[in-house]
């Protein structure tokens, strides 16, 4: 399978007043197109700082993160907000939608950052709606949607530009039994059927059983590793496998 | 773009009852500099039409000589025909009236004591038309058909001085034109005041034949040209040159605003202090406004990570809190200027009167003139004001670490 992400000997430290943390220590990690992988381990395990680092939105003590072959570390801050507008899409724990935009509008703005024209963003929004069910909440704003819709229009808005990556920190965390099991369902449905690859840290063990891949840290390191050729029959006939 | 003017619209509403507050300190400063510079603006205008109403007129005409040598005797740098050049000028559709006077000075006695006097020989019938009148305290003006031969004005801290009143009897010592002392006897017609007391203690009016007679000459000082509005006096003052050009005489024609040193003394004072208080005003609208956007910022951190992750440009951001404050700002004027023109029309309802300013007797109307051009100027100083307040939150958003934002509680 290509090869999206590689974490060569990737370590951060943070340094708090006289001590420093080490939050990971020599992480090597590939990550390939079309995987659905999670990030397992307790709190503190490390992996907020990992999806934080191939995320482009913090960078390693030591080591390096390529994406498609480039070393993400070694960006400009602007060049760094390029990349994360034209490849990452990002969903978060507490949803973090802009919250006087209605669902259409937030899931629209990852479009209006590329400039993107008028009638192929109102296309594109439709179709991300739509394929996480919230066509008819298109005009509501985001105090009007429930837990669980809010965080589909997150992944709706995370989807809409088609990105190689989509990381969800704990996507699941903030939602009741019923409504993580859908995320997951439609995620793990965006998965197969656009070959999309997820990335997220959870605890959740329905998110954990539904997953490809799951790599677990501790104190920082990678303690287990399911494998990288697990991978769905779904991701294996959109590679064309 | 369309939608990120739409977000920063959207985000001044956010908290509504912050955002009123922000509006009421803006809309307050703003409304508070209308109406100080709308009663400035009405200071001014009433300092300049009682310049011009108390005799200064719109123009005035002297001999080219009034202004490039001394006299060695009274009027010798005086008008000669000043009747013709009078005609000339009233030709011009603008002039309501054109009146002779003559400057003179003097002593006045009572046969017990005697003063200094500052003359000034008048055309009652002239003057009265264009509206020159002086205040009286007492009697009556030169031509108001009184019994008195040679009527007179006393200013009225020189009646004060000379212990007279309207009736009295007092005789004028001059210098006449070729230099001899001449005297004639006046009546006390009325006492006048110009509301400057320094004027008061000095000022003699007579009808100009009285001063020719006096001073032994057919010529006056000069002449002075009342208009229909003061806005008129450059045209008119165009427009005379070219007929005054082709006279023997040569002339020299001055507008008010030249001979009213003391209203542009006034003027550049209360334009200072006008001035000051905007600076005052802008300060205090800019911390006010800083403090509320940096909250607005702070409590927008995680949604400010989440944009930057996403790929926003730092720039972006810093235009999104720009126009989030150009937005308050427009609302602001918005609020601000029928504000400041509401209370301003209730302050001229009210019949406030401030009481005399220094030097002057008569009390001062508290009146305010709304005015386009300060209104725009207050509009776009709101603009500015609310840019400057949001460059320290704006760059500070710009500036946040994406992961430390995304975990602000």
């Amino acid at each position: 399978m290509e090869q999206l992400v590689s974490i060569e000997h990737v370590s951060k430290q943070y340094v708090l007043d006289h001590s420093s943390v080490t939050a990971l220590d020599d992480v090597c990690l590939r990550i390939h197109r079309g995987e659905f992988l999670a990030i397992a381990g307790p709190s503190g395990s490390g992996k907020s700082t990992l999806l934080n680092l191939i995320g482009c939105i913090d960078s390693p003590s030591r080591g390096r993160v390529l994406m498609d072959g480039a070393d993400t570390t070694a960006l400009r801050p602007a060049a760094s907000a390029a990349l994360r507008r034209e490849k990452i899409g990002f969903v978060f724990q507490t949803f973090n939608l802009i919250p006087v935009f209605t669902a259409a509008e937030n899931v629209e703005y990852p479009l209006l950052l590329r400039r993107m024209a008028e009638s192929e963003r109102r296309r594109r929004v439709t179709e991300a709606l739509a394929s996480v069910g919230l066509t008819e909440r298109a005009r509501h704003r985001p105090d009007l949607l429930s837990g669980g819709e809010r965080q589909r229009v997150a992944v709706a808005r995370a989807i809409v530009h088609r990105p190689s990556l989509i990381l969800a920190d704990e996507p699941t965390a903030n939602l009741d039994t019923h409504t993580a099991t859908q995320l997951i369902d439609l995620m793990r449905s965006l998965n197969r059927k656009l070959g999309l690859t997820f990335l997220f840290s959870t605890h959740d063990q329905r998110l954990l059983d539904r997953s490809d891949r799951v790599v677990r840290l501790c104190d920082g390191k990678v303690v287990e590793d399911t494998g990288e050729q697990q991978v769905s029959h779904g991701q294996l006939s959109v590679a064309g496998v | 773009m369309r939608k990120f003017l739409l977000l920063a619209f959207r985000n001044v509403f956010r908290n509504r009852r912050r955002t009123v507050m922000t509006l009421l300190v803006v809309s307050g400063g703003m409304a508070g500099l209308l109406l100080v510079g709308g009663f400035f603006s009405f200071m001014f205008w009433g300092l300049r039409e009682s310049t011009i109403r108390n005799g200064l007129g719109h123009l005035q005409i002297y001999s080219a000589d009034y202004f490039r040598r001394d006299e060695t005797h009274a009027l010798d740098n005086g008008l000669d025909d000043y009747r013709h050049v009078a005609g000339l000028v009233t030709q011009n559709t603008h002039v309501r009236g054109v009146t002779a006077r003559i400057e003179f000075y003097g002593m006045v006695s009572n046969g017990m004591k005697s003063a200094v006097f500052l003359g000034t020989g008048v055309d009652a019938a002239k003057e009265k038309s264009m509206g020159f009148e002086p205040r009286l305290t007492a009697g009556h003006y030169l031509d108001a058909g009184g019994t008195e031969s040679n009527p007179a004005l006393l200013g009225v801290g020189l009646a004060r001085s000379m212990s007279a009143k309207v009736g009295d009897s007092l005789t004028l010592l001059s210098v006449t034109s070729d230099g001899a002392l001449n005297g004639i006897d006046i009546d006390v017609a009325g006492i006048v005041t110009t509301g400057f007391k320094e004027m008061d203690d000095r000022l003699l009016t007579i009808p100009l034949p009285a001063a020719q007679r006096l001073l032994q000459s057919s010529r006056v000082t000069k002449l002075v040209v009342g208009l229909d509005k003061t806005e008129n006096t450059d045209a008119v003052y165009a427009a005379i040159l070219p007929k005054l050009a082709g006279s023997h005489q040569q002339f020299a024609v001055r507008k008010w605003i030249d001979l009213a040193g003391y209203y542009k003394q006034v003027r550049l004072m209360m334009s200072g202090i006008f001035v000051f208080l905007g600076v005052i005003v802008f300060f205090m609208v800019v911390m006010s406004s800083a403090n509320t956007l940096m909250m607005a910022m702070f409590e927008r951190t995680r949604e400010i990570g989440t944009m930057l992750a996403m790929g926003t440009p730092r720039a972006w951001l810093v235009g999104l809190f720009l126009g989030e404050a150009v937005f308050t700002g427009i609302l602001a004027a918005a609020f601000g200027v029928p504000v400041g023109t509401g209370l301003g029309a209730l302050l001229n309802r009210s019949g406030v009167v401030l009481p005399p300013p220094p030097g002057s007797t008569a009390g001062m109307p508290l009146k305010v003139i709304p005015e386009p051009a300060l209104m725009a100027g207050a509009a776009v100083l709101v603009l500015i004001t609310l840019a400057v307040a949001s460059l320290m939150p704006a760059v500070r958003a710009s500036r946040l670490r994406i992961v430390e934002a995304l975990s602000h509680v």
